[in-house]
């Protein structure tokens, strides 16, 4: 799946003929083309989607800027994204759950189903992971792509194919929100109120949490927490001698002690706030991934069991996230501010605009 | 005692100073018990009160009787109390909680923030001739454990309360860093709970044997040198042979910590016991990123009775680790704590009275 060539396009159009397919393809530093996307032929097993909808991440963007991200790297053309939906039009041989016409919401990472974390269920941790956009595989900012049935969720009527694609986002802190045991006597800190601060705190609100206060630098991006539910908001600085006054004041925003914090952005400033004004026995939850290194107070928080968890990606989350989208538990919607279609001038100007931070929080293609 | 003589205690005075002094004791409330103390150990701690007056935010403003972990014989009992009788052999866990916090109602009293804890100031110890203490913290000893193995609980205890919270089961592989009296608590503690296989870690040769001679499965000699750390990862998986579940860190610095979150396997634990420096740079993204969790301890909970079981059915055997013994006078007071303080082969050094 997704090993794609750059010759000519496989796929049919709606009237039977030959359609090429093109994708977005990440060819050097702050360089892509649209260019056809050669689709591998439909295992039995797989789906062939014809994409509607697909997001732009921080980390896409990262890529685009640096051609890499942590210890993956760019080293030949990759297709782009990885967070969609669209709509099934080819199904293989041993597929029954799925039909063509069927809307769907896609989980990018196909793991090896064979080591034991697999086997756990703790599949996100695999180290043979495929994941769209991770070099070498390619990603799905395309007309159309193949992968595994299993990994598509059909969308219930009430939910878009927008939304569908927000599952992925939504699906990492929902993620959090389970490692982190979040329920209904859970008060929440949320360090940053980017999009994946704004989706951890939708989901924490979704899990029960009574509390949720969000902190961020930048007081447009709080004054949306504050739109999407947030009880209590906090400006911060960038300033580490801040931190004392600053957990000073969000205990008071809070009112009460913290049981969980998210640290959203991942900075020592952060995850030492973090640690600092999490409650004894309580969870400081790392999802930001902004150092490698970083130095924090951690003997004075472990010294009062505050323990640190780990996240990474999300496993088995897209049908809680499309039951919460349904039920309306969550509304996604708010978040996506902007939208661009596919073309080699909207694809440069959307990426553009979600590099540039600021009033862009999620920047959706429509196909 | 006979009625008239003064209860003696060793009172910590000052830097470097240790007194031995009349400690009058609290009239014996109706839940309380008053133990004749005839075993103490010295730990870490005590030594670091004794050098420098305080640990961590805890400081010495007056003087204090120090000492936390004992055993001894009741000599008396309050009103209310049926568990007990003079002359039961109990060992002594020295923590009262507030038993009226959210924490403590929880079961976490551990982390009770009006902790009253033997010899963390301004709570005196029970380096005494007697100490008055709630019998729910005093647990009778089974005949065939020794006063200085009832003392030796509360050590062990840390080890143990770290593998509850860390999940220590048969199938979980541990590494532990540093092979001091914490580390090799722990081992035992990981052993008993099941863990099939346990490499430990140490600079210290000396120190590595005496870890192997109390049953770790491998040793590395590591440095305390930072650039050595992806090569020790290597030597260390290597000796494990499979993938490190959770990692133990009885050392608490840098190098210690950096080691064991890039050794455990992804979805694996670090248990951070050590309490060696406040802030700490450390790889914690790259762990994060493969869901390795932190999970801190402070001392223990609810673990005598275990302690006692993992005794008294041999599972662990806490005997090798007393390698000093002193009386309760002055000279030998202040020879012990120096012995403790030396290190090298001083594992634990142990009072008798």
């Amino acid at each position: 799946m997704g090993k794609g060539g750059m010759s000519h396009g496989a796929g049919e159009g709606k009237d039977g003929g030959e359609v090429e397919n093109k994708a977005a393809w990440l060819l050097g530093i702050n360089t892509l083309q649209i260019q056809p996307f050669k689709l591998p032929p439909l295992g039995p097993h797989d789906v062939r989607v014809g994409m509607k909808a697909v997001g732009i991440c921080g980390s896409d963007v990262h890529y685009l800027k640096t051609l890499r991200c942590a210890d993956f790297i760019v080293k030949e053309p990759m297709v782009i994204g990885h967070e969609c939906a669209g709509i099934i039009e080819e199904v293989g041989s041993e597929v029954k759950a799925l039909v063509p016409g069927d809307r769907v919401a896609l989980e990018p990472g196909i793991s090896c189903w064979r080591c034991d974390l697999c086997k756990e269920g703790r599949y996100n941790l695999c180290s043979d992971m495929k994941f769209f956009a991770t070099p070498p595989v390619h990603g799905c900012l395309a007309n159309q792509v193949v992968h595994p049935a299993d990994l598509c969720f059909k969308l219930p009527d009430n939910v878009s194919l927008e939304e569908g694609a927000m599952c992925e986002p939504l699906s990492v802190g929902v993620h959090a929100c389970r490692r982190a045991n979040i329920g209904p006597e859970t008060r929440v800190l949320v360090m940053g109120a980017g999009p994946i601060g704004l989706v951890t705190m939708l989901a924490a609100r979704a899990f029960g949490a009574p509390k949720i206060v969000v902190v961020d630098v930048d007081g447009y991006r709080l004054s949306v927490a504050k739109e999407l539910g947030a009880d209590e908001t906090v400006k911060v600085s960038t300033n580490s001698q801040d931190i004392p006054e600053e957990v000073a004041q969000i205990h008071d925003a809070m009112g009460t002690e913290i049981d969980i914090t998210f640290d959203c952005a991942g900075f020592d400033k952060t995850m030492s706030t973090a640690l600092r004004a999490t409650r004894s026995g309580g969870r400081v939850c790392l999802i930001g991934m902004g150092h490698s290194e970083m130095t924090v107070p951690l003997t004075p928080s472990a010294v009062r069991e505050v323990d640190v968890i780990g996240v990474f990606r999300y496993k088995n989350t897209w049908p809680l996230c499309l039951e919460f989208m349904s039920n309306g538990k969550i509304d996604v919607k708010p978040l996506i501010t902007h939208r661009f279609g596919f073309s080699q001038r909207e694809v440069e100007e959307a990426f553009e605009t979600s590099a540039h931070g600021g009033t862009a929080i999620k920047v959706m293609f429509n196909l | 005692m006979a009625e008239g003589e003064d209860n003696m205690a060793a009172w910590l005075i000052g830097v470097k100073n240790l007194q031995i002094q009349p400690y009058k004791l609290p009239p014996l409330g109706p839940h309380d018990v008053k133990i004749q103390i005839k075993a103490v150990g010295i730990c870490g701690s005590d030594v670091h009160h004794f050098k420098t007056m305080r640990c961590a935010n805890f400081i010495v403003k007056k003087p204090m009787v120090i000492g936390h972990e004992c055993a001894g014989v009741i000599a008396e009992v309050g009103s209310e109390v049926k568990s007990l009788m003079v002359g039961d052999r109990v060992a002594v866990e020295g923590g009262i909680g507030c038993l009226r916090c959210n924490l403590c109602k929880e079961g976490r009293y551990n982390l009770c923030p009006d902790m009253k804890f033997f010899g963390s100031p301004p709570n005196n110890g029970c380096l005494a001739n007697q100490v008055v203490h709630p019998a729910s913290l005093c647990y009778k000893l089974p005949e065939n454990i020794s006063l200085e193995e009832g003392a030796m609980c509360e050590p062990l205890s840390v080890g143990v309360h770290a593998c509850r919270r860390a999940n220590i089961t048969p199938e979980t592989n541990a590494l532990i860093m540093g092979a001091g009296p914490i580390g090799l608590v722990t081992m035992l503690a990981a052993h008993a709970f099941g863990a099939p296989k346990v490499v430990i870690v140490d600079v210290d040769e000396q120190r590595l044997s005496i870890a192997k001679d109390l049953g770790a499965n491998q040793t590395i000699l590591v440095s305390t040198n930072a650039e050595d750390i992806d090569e020790e990862v290597e030597e260390i998986q290597t000796a494990m042979g499979a993938w490190i579940d959770v990692s133990f860190d009885c050392v608490g610095i840098n190098k210690t910590m950096s080691t064991a979150l890039k050794a455990t396997r992804p979805g694996g634990k670090v248990c951070l016991i050590g309490l060696a420096c406040s802030e700490m740079t450390i790889p914690l993204t790259p762990a994060a990123a493969r869901e390795v969790d932190i999970i801190g301890i402070f001392r223990y909970r609810n673990t005598w009775p275990l302690c006692i079981d993992l005794l008294k059915t041999g599972k662990i055997n806490v005997k090798p680790l007393i390698t000093h013994r002193f009386g309760f006078s002055q000279n030998e007071i202040e020879d012990a704590f120096e012995t403790s303080a030396g290190g090298g082969n001083a594992i634990k050094v142990m009072f008798n009275l």
